[in-house]
């Protein structure tokens, strides 16, 4: 078991008046798992995978990540948690404009002591599994949505993360890159075995999930 | 890739924003630079003249500005040398030695040159900057310019040869100051062509540090006549002694000689000081500016830089940089800044005074290398200083802004 998830709540507090997010949810994943969660919008699905990652503090439950806690934890423990264990992708992509597809994917690596010889293998044989090797030297905006995503989810993996959590990952891209996008996706958890937590809005995204979780107000309506 | 190419590969993003930041800081680097290196030249002359009380009375027109001891005689207007004969005449007591002087400014080639015409015998026995010591029996032991008193015998071992040569200058010899001989590349025993007549250059005189390494003396008739200005000087030195200075010999000389300025070395020496005092309190104010205007402007185009990399900022935080790697970015960025305005300030700086201190002050200036040091310290503090409450907001961005703002 990876993340157990214990009765959690997220209220937010908006001018007087809470928000309650997340309301007292309890799940399991396990490793390897390829976990979709869906809801309406404004259903929880964002703060969910916020707390998982220890980005916002939960106002009530535990969160176990491989046996620590990391619901409590300070500032430092977390970032060193989401370097070594936790690969973002983002609807957005949030690649650094200023850098090259093979610096966005070897950002992480910036903090990280290896060589720099070693930084640019990783980052090589990554741009290959997403298959950009020709676009190596090329900018954010010398690329097409589908490819900017596609440097995104490598650069989630350059610290060979053991959970990749995803929020909306094709929600900016047309039907047959999305297609492209969650079969990378899948790729990513059979042959790497890296667990993954999936936002998304399409139906057809969800199908990829082995676990489903469906949102609403939030609270798990199924699992 | 590391922090450093990270925060390098986003510094050289936008150059327009970068200079408008830093504008303030280089500016005002530029201006402390700037009056340092033209106070400095004016510093040493005190110290010179301070230490080689060689003729000790000038006469100068009315008119002249004696704001600064050696360009005192440049440019300005001219009196009559008949005045020597008055003096002479006037059988003053402690009058020792006189030595009327002409100086213009002047070209040779590209060169800016300043050309005085002195009487050889007088003017070297009223100014023991030449000399080194011994010629008027008391010895000297303050020497013009540091240059000079590490290494006495350096250029002219055999003093009589050297005095000789002053002695004798003829009206085509002329004597050719420390800076000019290096910018001219002229050597003693050369030629040089002054105002369309050939002259031979006896001697190089030791660099003193002052507007005398811009100086060539030739004989004073000879420059009377070159200049086109016959029978008049634009300054008479005067030897007097100091009891007889005190005994009123200033009142007994503006006595006999009208429309003139009489006023002695001390006089034009403290003027100078008051100069150099100003000058540091004005570097004084600048640095108190830059600090501030330098400091708050550096700390706004980062507040600017922060903010418009929210998003940014954000993701680093999600990806596991921590606060105080985004502190250190934002410092080290501003470090970069820092130095950038460093030498771009000690660049205009130097440049501005190299090129107009000849123009305004009337006398050359030489950078000061020392000088790049004090400038990126003082930038680099600055930089710092302006980024530090930037840098501690940037630490405080949420690392979900990229989640959320959507
Ligand atoms: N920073 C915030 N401050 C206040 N309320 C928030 C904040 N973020 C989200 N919420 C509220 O919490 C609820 C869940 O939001 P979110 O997790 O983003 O939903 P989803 O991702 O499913 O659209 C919504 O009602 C939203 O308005
Ligand atoms: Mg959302």
């Amino acid at each position: 078991m990876i993340i157990k998830v214990k009765n959690i709540s997220k209220s937010y507090q908006k001018t007087g008046r809470g928000v309650l997010a997340l309301d007292d949810i309890s799940f399991e994943i396990n490793e390897g798992d390829f976990v979709t969660i869906t809801g309406q919008s404004g259903s929880g699905k964002t703060t969910l995978l916020l707390s998982l990652a220890g980005l916002i503090k939960i106002t009530g439950g535990q969160i176990h990540f491989n046996n620590f806690r990391i619901d409590n934890a300070n500032d430092k423990y977390l970032s060193d948690f989401r370097k070594k264990y936790v690969g973002f992708v983002m609807q957005s992509f949030a690649l650094i404009p200023y850098l090259t597809a093979l610096e966005n994917i070897m950002l992480p690596l910036a903090i990280s002591k290896i060589s720099k010889k070693e930084k640019i293998k990783k980052a090589n044989t990554l741009i290959e599994l997403v298959g950009l090797e020709d676009r190596i030297y090329h900018f954010p905006r010398e690329l097409s949505a589908g490819q900017q995503q596609r440097i995104a989810i490598a650069r989630a993996l350059i610290n060979e993360p053991s959970l990749i959590l995803a929020d909306e990952p094709t929600g900016n891209l047309d039907p047959s890159l999305s297609t492209d996008i969650m079969n990378l996706l899948k790729k990513i958890n059979n042959e790497k075995h890296v667990t993954i937590l999936m936002v998304t809005h399409s139906p057809v995204a969800a199908e990829y999930g082995s676990k489903k979780i469906h949102l609403h107000d939030g609270k798990i309506i199924s699992y | 890739m590391n922090i450093r190419t990270l925060v390098w590969l986003e510094f050289k993003q936008h150059k327009s924003q970068l200079i408008s930041g830093l504008l303030a800081i280089t500016l005002g680097i530029a201006v402390i630079v700037g009056i340092r290196s033209v106070s400095i030249v004016s510093e040493k002359a005190v110290a010179v003249n301070l230490d080689n009380l060689g003729a000790n009375i000038l006469v100068l027109p009315q008119s002249s500005n004696v704001d600064n001891y050696y360009a005192a005689d440049i440019d300005a207007p001219t009196i009559p040398e008949e005045y020597v004969d008055r003096i002479v005449s006037s059988n003053l007591s402690g009058v020792d030695n006189l030595s009327p002087k002409l100086t213009r400014r002047t070209k040779i080639g590209n060169e800016n040159v300043v050309l005085t015409g002195i009487l050889p015998k007088n003017e070297i026995t009223s100014k023991p900057m030449w000399q080194q010591s011994g010629l008027l029996g008391n010895e000297l032991k303050a020497n013009c310019a540091p240059t000079n008193s590490e290494n006495q015998s350096n250029g002219y071992e055999d003093e009589k040869l050297q005095r000789k040569v002053i002695d004798s200058l003829g009206a085509d010899e002329c004597l050719v100051g420390y800076a000019i001989s290096q910018k001219l590349k002229l050597k003693e025993g050369g030629s040089i062509e002054i105002l369309g007549e050939n002259f031979r250059v006896s001697r190089v005189i030791n660099e003193t540090g002052t507007v005398d390494d811009d100086r060539i003396f030739i004989h004073l008739r000879k420059a009377q006549e070159l200049l086109k200005i016959p029978d008049q000087v634009s300054a008479i030195e005067i030897m007097g002694c100091c009891n007889a200075i005190s005994d009123g010999l200033l009142g007994k000389l503006r006595n006999i000689l009208p429309d003139t300025k009489i006023t002695t070395i001390g006089q034009i020496v403290s003027t100078q000081i008051q100069t150099n005092k100003m000058m540091r309190n004005i570097s004084l104010i600048f640095l108190i500016i830059i600090i501030f205007v330098g400091g708050i402007s550096i700390g706004n185009f980062m507040w600017a830089n922060v903010n418009e990399r929210r998003k940014e900022i954000g993701m680093f935080r999600m990806i596991g940089f921590s606060k105080t790697i985004i502190y250190r970015m934002f410092l080290l960025k501003a470090f970069m800044l820092g130095i950038l305005g460093g030498i771009i300030g000690y660049i205009f700086g130097t440049l501005a005074a190299v090129w107009l201190g000849p123009k305004l002050a009337g006398f050359s200036v030489n950078p000061l290398p020392n000088l790049i040091a004090v400038s990126l310290l003082i930038s680099i503090g600055v930089s710092i200083l302006g980024t530090l409450i930037p840098a501690y907001l940037a630490g405080r961005i949420e690392p979900f802004s990229n989640m959320q703002e959507e």
